[in-house]
């Protein structure tokens, strides 16, 4: 594999859990919320991805994960969708909780000095015939199964909130809510299962990350990820397929820091560190004006 | 929102001064850990020191979790104020928060591990993990087949560079010509993060690998464990269980015992604060090979390795190696 390829592969290998966690947030905030508390979803994913390897191989992990990350979801709904509390703050606490009850459950299952957890893993699944094309062939088709659903399901969320009238009232109750209750849509409902679905693919990343990328749990492992997946459903302008881009854009650059720290030597290895973060400010500089939030969005 | 933040800054404040007035003369160790104590490193092996602590000399002790260095000196302060006579904060990154905090709780001792100076009664321990990694990079230099040897690190903190220094010294040692890369993940959390850079040194042609990166290291030895011809070097621990088959040895600070004896001198009274400076001599710290893998290490690398460490102990007089305060 030359350097090209295997860089591509990263970036996508990388860009799968953020791609997930951001699809899931980009429903949710189309909806009018937003969620901080992915975060917390993703890491209990992780943890729920752990415990059900273990338990009876990885495809309970990502069953377990899933299940782990819409309670962890399920809990910010009840509070800020039902109960109307400020969105930032319970999506905060949400992710702190999950931060602490994840830590005290691994400890309390796996014991407080950490073995290092070695897991089952999903394997590479590389497509017959599409993981031959040059170049990219490798990089987009020769990845685990969840990255592949990753792609399936930009295609669904896509025809979710622009082919089905359950998206029209979803997309309404985000841009305008007393207007969308005025025309018969349950805003509360909506927004409850837009969260829960945001909770569920969250939990997927999780899964992800810990069966399809590093084989084993840490304590906070999501390290920011979930609020990375925030910040590349704005940069992704709240559109599925263009949420899809920023997050390959994402996890090339977070791909690149590693293979440039290798490869290139002699130069301070702190510009690579801040390569992704450098270079979101810039193309979100480029597209300012051009991308708009929902109107409602945050409003309790 | 300023209002509540100042009701429970005062609320806290309260409480603090309340505690300190049911200060008892009954001996306890606090402990803060800038990290998880599962990270089968670092803060694993502190909390291991800890129970030694509480075990062997039956005191009292406690452990928070702190990472910001806002919460790290809250945390020490907090110990302080409930009257804890001894207090660990196991990282270089706690000498200022500790010599802080010292100010005001004259009565308690502040133990900084990696620390690297002596304030009042602020005292560091300082150890030489330098000294192991150096046996590490020899083993390393003398093993590997293409030459390239990787360090992954996580935040570049003085300690933390001697040892890739010194692991590169080693390995050059027996090989001259060998290419050391590195890289830094600025994190020690990110487990992802640990086996992406590794893939990529090892794409850059590593076949030999030695951290500095706690947690995030696990996903480093993942990604040694997955490919064919790698081998890896444990730190702050002996790691060999993580990957028997790849992990040829580790750097090992054995913490447990550094810790009982700081506590032990300082339960007997009279402790005076000073640099406590740890290196092969002391055992301490060990170059540990990991006996599986010990056939596959040539003899005459192992002779020069044992050379090198009985010559490093030789040479180590007792004199300190800490920097003078600044």
């Amino acid at each position: 594999m030359d350097l090209l390829e295997t860089f591509l592969t990263a970036a996508v290998r990388v860009a799968t859990p953020l791609l997930l966690a951001a699809l899931g947030e980009t429903i949710a905030e189309r909806a009018g919320v937003i969620n901080l508390g992915i975060e917390g979803a993703m890491l209990a994913g992780a943890l729920g991805a752990a415990l059900g390897a273990t338990a009876g191989g990885p495809l309970l992990g990502v069953a377990a994960a899933t299940a782990a990350g819409l309670c962890i979801s399920l809990l910010f709904a009840v509070v800020a969708v039902r109960f109307r509390a400020n969105q930032i703050i319970t999506g905060t606490a949400v992710t702190l909780a999950a931060v602490g009850l994840t830590g005290a459950i691994y400890r309390d299952a796996y014991g407080a000095e950490g073995v290092g957890l070695s897991l089952p893993t999903l394997g590479i699944l590389p497509v017959p015939g599409l993981s031959r094309i040059p170049v990219l062939g490798e990089a987009l088709f020769a990845q685990s199964a969840l990255t592949y659903a990753a792609y399936l399901l930009v295609a669904c969320c896509w025809w979710l909130l622009y082919r089905t009238s359950w998206g029209l009232g979803l997309r309404a109750a985000g841009e305008a809510a007393e207007h969308a209750r005025a025309s018969g849509v349950a805003v509360a409902r909506v927004r409850m299962i837009a969260v829960l679905i945001g909770g569920a693919l969250a939990g997927l990343a999780g899964a992800s990350l810990v069966l399809a990328q590093v084989g084993t749990f840490a304590e906070k492992m999501t390290a920011g990820r979930g609020f990375i997946a925030i910040a590349i459903v704005v940069l992704g302008g709240w559109h599925p397929v263009r949420v899809a881009l920023a997050a390959l854009f994402f996890g090339a650059a977070m791909a690149l820091q590693f293979l440039f720290q290798s490869f290139l030597l002699g130069v301070p290895y702190q510009l690579f560190l801040m390569l992704p973060y450098l270079l979101t400010l810039l193309v979100l500089a480029g597209a300012w004006g051009r991308t708009r939030a929902p109107g409602d969005l945050g409003r309790s | 929102m300023m209002r509540l933040l100042a009701t429970t800054i005062c609320a806290a404040l309260v409480l603090g001064s309340c505690t300190k007035d049911n200060q008892t003369s009954e001996f306890r160790v606090g402990l803060v850990t800038p990290g998880s104590i599962a990270d089968a490193a670092w803060n694993s092996g502190a909390f291991a020191g800890l129970q030694q602590i509480r075990d062997s000399l039956g005191v009292a002790v406690s452990h928070v979790e702190a990472r910001t260095p806002a919460e790290q000196e809250e945390a020490l302060r907090t110990y302080a104020a409930q009257g804890y006579s001894l207090v660990f904060g196991h990282g270089f990154e706690f000498q200022g928060s500790a010599e802080r905090v010292s100010q005001q709780f004259p009565a308690t001792i502040f133990v900084v591990t990696s620390g690297e100076r002596v304030a009042r009664n602020v005292s560091p321990l300082i150890f030489r993990l330098h000294e192991a990694s150096y046996l590490a990079g020899m083993v390393a230099g003398g093993m590997s087949r293409t030459g390239t040897i990787a360090f992954v690190g996580g935040i570049e903190l003085p300690p933390i560079k001697l040892a890739e220094d010194a692991w590169v010294a080693g390995a050059r040692r027996m090989n001259p010509a060998i290419v050391p890369r590195s890289t830094y993940l600025n994190t020690f959390d990110d487990v992802a993060a640990g086996r992406e850079a590794a893939l990529a040194l090892l794409q850059a042609g590593a076949d030999m690998f030695h951290h500095n990166a706690d947690q995030a290291a696990l996903g480093t030895f993942q990604a040694v464990k997955e490919s064919p011809a790698a081998f890896i070097f444990g730190a702050n621990l002996d790691q060999s269980s993580l990957a028997p088959e790849r992990v040829l040895g580790s750097a090992v600070i054995d913490l447990p015992r550094a810790f009982l004896t700081v506590a032990r001198e300082a339960k007997a009274g009279g402790f005076v604060p000073k640099v406590e400076s740890f290196g092969l001599r002391s055992g301490v710290i060990r170059y540990d090979p990991n006996p599986a893998l010990l056939a596959t290490v040539p003899a005459p690398l192992q002779a020069a390795v044992s050379a090198a460490r009985d010559s490093i102990i030789a040479a180590d007089t007792g004199a300190t190696a800490a920097r003078p305060a600044q």
